[in-house]
């Protein structure tokens, strides 16, 4: 058994990322969707044909050199599984988007929690973008470099 | 007592009408127009509403869309009103009357003349499954009647306030209320017959059935019948299990999602299936707190995607944990929960106990076939379509002439397949009556067949392709 | 120790098992000896629970257990409904 299957949490080393070199470059997709599931609406929502699918239960192939990182498909996955990256922010700081359904809405520049694949808090972080998409959001974190790979939630106090 | 219903959703605006009281033993409670009577109790803190016929145990509401009589209550001095279904009126004298109700306290009515009609095609249930059976059979010229007991249509989707899987052709990236929605539009649009709060209480022969609208017993002589009755969530057996506080994933999701009331503060999720999963992520959406979801399996049943997204909100997933025992004398007050091995056996001193005042059951759905079996529609229990299914042709059509069957009733799988078999079943019934073959039937039918067998690929739908293929016989075999 | 099975008729794990003892080994015998699923939800929380107890007590398999016969009405309805409206007085 894989370990996410009784623990709901992926590893890195689970899912398709970018190279070094392609991080140094910009704001880049990161698809935490490793199931064969029938769903394919991230194909559909790119406009620079980076992602891909033989079958719909195929999962997400994706050509990292044509994603541009816009985060469109952030919004639109209903798998709330895919993620924006930006190793090319600072030297210290890196950007990630992600999907954000709750109550409250931070507003830019607002300090929220910024938690884990199992929703521990990692650090504190600035939001820098907030984007609307019908009632899902795209929320934009500053946070330190070295938790690229680990920030993927985040918890907004009243 | 704390207020139960929720004013800020991050998905949901919830439309409250007029703010006016009602009675409730003798108390002045606050309603909102369109508001349930369960519900306006239930937001203002009531948990028992009712004791048991024999045992006089407390119960709560339980199913919350009119199934199980949990709720049952007198109403302006009417015994075992369903007060999840009734909608609740100003000057409303309400009051529980447990296993002893009080004679009616005046005349509530006799008999109406009943009347008999004959329609051409009936589908009877208006969930995904049946609004599209109902569709497409109209678009093709059919005159169509649809049924269904709620007053709003749509089946379960308008509780699912997620957005759907699946391809973006088929809706996929839209969350289910706006699919309900629009599909109830569609269906006007094409001129189907849709009959809101009526339900079909029985089958009888040559394809009459009957229904019963507003006290009035009506007949309609049809010619062809799709059953799309959906599912019911199954049940489980622990010590307490009928305390009020154990109620449904589906229950909470009527609850919470149609009414805009919470179930509580705390809930223990058992069950790890895509509903148990989605309804976790639909309480913290809430503003519930989820404690813990647990599995009697050894791993998760429903797609990652849906556990990673609640992981990341911080509730734990324990796989190989069964719940043995609710706590609590009135209502819920925590659970017992221990680890299993992989023969269920109760490993020793893994017993534990959970703070919770509510504990949701996602154990599974089941068919709903009751009215197939009365049409005398043959059966077979199929495990990997959540028990007895009817036997049915590769188009959906049962053992029995004429009769269709479409959606949860013909096994469980998700939303877009129900939908694509209506649209098969409704062609398909089309056809068988009126004798019209053509271009446009077959390539209707070959998209529905197209849809569902994309759908079924993959790993996950390995088990429905399984189970459909052992409950599809020939035509000949169908007779 | 109460476990329920059957929540319109009130009847529990132990009430099944007792019944199956006593010879009562079939949905349909268990369904006229303690009205399971005759109560207003007319089966739809209790037959898979007592189908699981039968095959558990039984060792049968579950696919041998027919489910019990279901007849209308399949919903709770007003005796009113079946009643003939009063002689000379017809729909409001």
């Amino acid at each position: 058994m894989i370990d996410y299957e009784k623990t709901g949490v992926v590893k890195k080393g689970d899912i398709d990322v970018p190279d070094d070199e392609r991080l140094e470059k910009g704001p880049v997709v990161v698809i935490e969707c490793v199931e064969n599931i029938p769903c394919d609406p991230c194909v559909a929502v790119c406009n620079f044909g980076a992602i891909d699918m033989d079958e719909i239960t195929d999962v997400p192939d994706i050509d990292f050199e044509e994603c541009t990182g816009c985060a469109l498909c952030v919004t639109e996955c209903p798998g709330l599984a895919i993620f924006v990256v930006d190793c090319s922010y600072s030297e210290e700081k890196c950007k990630v988007t992600m999907p954000y359904e709750y109550l409250p809405v931070p507003e830019e520049g607002d300090e929220v929690t910024a938690l884990n694949r199992k929703g521990e808090e990692v650090q504190k972080a600035k939001v820098t973008n907030v984007r609307q998409s019908g009632k899902t959001y795209a929320l934009t974190l500053e946070i330190d470099k070295e938790n690229v790979w680990d920030v993927r939630g985040v918890e907004v106090k009243r | 007592m704390t207020e139960r219903r929720i004013f800020e959703h991050p998905i949901i605006d919830f439309d409250r009408g007029e703010e006016f009281y009602f009675d409730f033993e003798g108390r002045k409670v606050k309603a909102y127009e369109g508001e349930t009577i369960a519900s306006a109790l239930y937001a203002d803190g009531l948990t028992k509403f009712t004791e048991s016929k024999k045992l006089e145990r407390p119960r709560g509401f339980f199913c919350a869309i009119g199934k199980c009589s949990s709720c049952n209550m007198s109403v302006n001095g009417r015994p075992h009103v369903r007060t999840c279904v009734t909608q609740v009126e100003e000057g409303m004298k309400v009051k529980r009357h447990g296993a002893k109700p009080d004679f009616p306290e005046k005349d509530i009515g006799r008999g109406k003349d009943r009347t008999e009609k004959d329609v051409e095609f009936a589908i009877i249930g208006g969930g995904p499954a049946g609004l599209m059976a109902a569709i497409t059979a109209a678009e093709l010229g059919g005159d169509v009647h649809l049924f269904d007991e709620g007053a709003d249509l749509g089946g379960q989707l308008v509780k699912q306030t997620h957005q759907f899987f699946g391809s973006h052709e088929e809706d996929a990236g839209v969350r289910g209320i706006k699919i309900g929605d629009d599909l109830v539009e569609e269906a006007k649009k094409r001129g189907v017959n849709i009959h809101p709060e009526t339900k079909v209480i029985g089958y009888y022969e040559d394809r009459k059935i009957a229904v019963e609208r507003n006290g009035r017993f009506e007949v309609y002589q049809t010619e062809g019948i799709v059953y799309a009755g959906g599912a019911i969530e199954n049940y489980l057996a622990f010590e307490n299990n009928d305390l009020p506080g154990v109620y449904g994933a589906g229950g909470v999701q009527t609850l919470m999602n149609e009414e805009g009331v919470v179930p509580g503060e705390k809930v223990l999720m058992v069950g790890s299936g895509n509903v148990g999963l989605i309804v976790s992520y639909q309480l913290l959406q809430a503003g519930v707190e989820v404690v813990e979801v647990i599995e009697a399996l050894p791993e998760i049943g429903g797609y990652q995607v849906h556990a990673s997204k609640i992981r990341r909100a911080g509730v734990p997933i324990n796989t190989s944990h069964t719940i043995v025992k609710a706590l609590g004398d009135e209502k819920v007050e925590g659970a017992v929960v221990h680890e299993v091995d992989e023969q269920w056996n109760k490993i020793e001193g893994t017993e534990r106990e959970i703070d919770c005042d509510i504990i949701c059951l996602a154990v599974g759905l089941r068919p709903d076939t009751g009215f197939l079996r009365q049409a005398g529609c043959e059966m077979e229990y199929i495990p990997e379509l959540g028990g007895q299914v009817p036997l049915r042709t590769e188009e959906m059509r049962t053992t029995e002439r004429s009769i269709y069957v479409a959606g949860d009733s013909a096994g469980i799988e998700e939303a877009t397949v129900a939908a694509l078999e209506g649209k098969l079943a409704g062609v398909a019934a089309y056809e068988e009556i009126t004798g019209k073959e053509n271009e446009k039937t077959e390539s209707l039918k070959k998209e529905a067949k197209d849809g569902i067998e994309k759908m079924r690929k993959g790993p996950y739908g390995q088990v429905p392709r399984q189970g459909v293929k052992t409950c599809t016989v020939d035509e000949e075999v169908c007779g | 120790m109460t476990t329920m099975v059957c929540r319109c008729e009130d009847l529990t794990e132990d009430d099944i098992v007792e019944a199956i003892e006593d010879g009562y080994d079939e949905m349909e015998k268990l369904k006229r000896h303690l009205r399971l699923g005759m109560g207003p939800c007319q089966g739809k929380s209790c037959t898979l629970l007592a189908e699981r107890i039968l095959c558990r007590e039984t060792g049968k398999d579950i696919q041998e257990v027919a489910e019990p016969t279901a007849r209308p009405p399949s919903q709770p309805v007003p005796f009113s409904l079946l009643a003939s409206p009063k002689r000379g007085e017809q729909d409001e």
